[in-house]
């Protein structure tokens, strides 16, 4: 089992000069559960996720990493040390929908850079770690390729084996399927079930339905800025009450159909 | 009647020249890329004064002529009591002169990188030092590098200027050499030969250092 994280938001908001994009959220992400953040898109799951590790500066409220408020000193406070800040990230893994690898360096070097420069490791400890980490995503054999010569369900694997290699407590993962293929979403899921299944506490933003219903311990459903619901997928997937969701819901399966 | 042997013997007085136009350039680029890259980083600075410095020295230094700022200069320089000489003057600025085209094609670099790259490194912990050590300048640079490339011919050519301050550089040599000969067309066709040889090679070391450096 991983050490896993918990995160506390409280009253949450954001604002994009007048436009307030989160409005007083509150949402417990228990530790070692998976919660699918889901809702239309421009509703806001984007920028709350991207709280949870600062990247995206919060306008007031709070957002506590394991009773550590992440980004201030306190609430309504000044802005924490740049260092304290690095040493939050460092337990906070993140998977974007662009993958964002580093393209001038190989899958190895892409996965070795944060345990070299971060956690201090020397280069063979670092390739021997990131080998591991690679293993684990099932691309052993393509340590020393560049990500332009990889596919999507490939460079989305290697952008996770980046973010494991640091052994964080606690997963982000922002859309991490909606840039691939749909051949190449399966090979993704499959390696973030595995993660859920060691106990990872893990944050998904996704459209990935299937994903939320037989993965996530709760499903959160946000619109226009607002936490509209949060419970077990069954009960917000199967019977929802809401009318927002049940809309929601609507599009979705309209838009499967076939 | 093209002269054959006034075209080769053109080649002595303007090589010798060329030493200068070398120089010139050569010297100039460094100095460029230097500044260049200090006036990058004043105009993606987290400080409004730097930043509004960094736009007035891009915005002058391209707005008045080389010509212009090489008389200046050396006219200038004199007056407020410095007194270098005109070979000093002509490295100085047409170093300055690059820099304002030199810290455009790398601020153009490094806006045009995706904000992702820079996100996935602080995602993982890294500081500043790292995010440009490490991630935005290796890509930045070679993303750059057609633009240098391009930014050090056009120096290249444009260091004929500096003849107006009095330095023997092949242009210079050439007017000389065409007086004295009265034979300007093969001269002048030997001229161009020199600077096309340089260019060319200069060409050629961008060609080889893009290929090396591909990502």
């Amino acid at each position: 089992m991983v050490q896993a994280s918990s995160v506390e938001i409280r009253k949450l908001d954001k604002f994009y000069g007048p436009f307030q994009a989160l409005k007083g959220i509150d949402l417990t992400i228990p530790p070692g559960k998976v919660t699918c953040l889901i809702g239309p898109s421009g509703s806001g799951k984007s920028t709350l996720l991207r709280c949870m590790n600062f990247l995206e500066e919060y306008d007031a409220g709070e957002v506590r990493i394991d009773g550590q408020m992440i980004g201030y000193d306190s609430p309504g406070g000044s802005r924490m040390p740049a260092r304290k800040l690095r040493d939050m990230r460092r337990s906070i893994g993140m998977v974007f929908q662009q993958f964002n690898l580093w393209p001038h360096m190989t899958a190895l070097q892409n996965v070795a850079e944060g345990l070299v420069r971060v956690r201090g490791f020397s280069k063979d400890q670092a390739a021997a770690r990131a080998a591991e980490a690679l293993e684990k995503v099932g691309l052993s054999d393509k340590v020393a390729n560049h990500p332009a010569r990889l596919s999507g369900g490939q460079q989305q694997r290697v952008a996770i084996a980046r973010a494991i290699a640091m052994e964080p407590r606690l997963m982000l993962f922002d859309e991490p399927t909606s840039a691939l293929d749909p051949e190449l979403v399966g090979e993704v899921l499959n390696v973030m079930k595995t993660l859920a299944a060691e106990g990872m506490t893990m944050v998904v933003v996704t459209h990935e339905m299937g994903f939320a219903a037989h993965v996530a311990d709760q499903v959160a459903i946000m619109e226009a800025g607002e936490l509209v619901a949060v419970d077990a997928p069954t009960r917000i997937l199967h019977s929802p009450e809401d009318a927002r969701i049940k809309a929601f819901l609507k599009t979705y399966h309209e838009r499967n159909a076939f | 009647m093209f002269s054959i042997q006034t075209f080769l013997d053109s080649f002595e007085p303007l090589l010798w020249a060329a030493r200068y136009t070398l120089l010139v350039s050569g010297l100039g680029i460094a100095l460029g890329l230097v500044i260049g890259a200090l006036i990058c980083a004043a105009g993606l600075s987290r400080w409004p004064a730097a930043r509004r410095f960094a736009a007035i020295w891009v915005s002058f230094l391209r707005g008045v002529p080389l010509l212009v700022q090489l008389l200046l200069m050396y006219y200038l320089l004199p007056v407020i009591g410095i007194n270098v000489p005109a070979i000093a003057a002509a490295v100085i600025t047409v170093g300055i002169c690059a820099s304002a085209y030199i810290s455009e094609i790398w601020r153009g670099a490094i806006g045009a990188l995706p904000r992702g790259q820079a996100e996935a490194a602080v995602a993982i912990g890294m500081g500043p030092r790292d995010v440009w050590g490490r991630i935005i300048l290796p890509q930045a640079v070679v993303m750059s590098l057609p633009a240098l490339v391009n930014e050090l011919i056009l120096l290249v050519k444009a260091s004929s200027l500096v003849s107006v301050v009095g330095i023997l550089e092949v242009t210079r040599a050439s007017q000389a050499q065409a007086a004295m000969t009265f034979r300007p067309l093969e001269v002048y066709i030997a001229a161009a030969c020199i600077y096309l040889a340089i260019n060319l090679c200069l060409a050629g070391l961008g060609r080889y250092l893009e290929h090396r450096m591909a990502v």
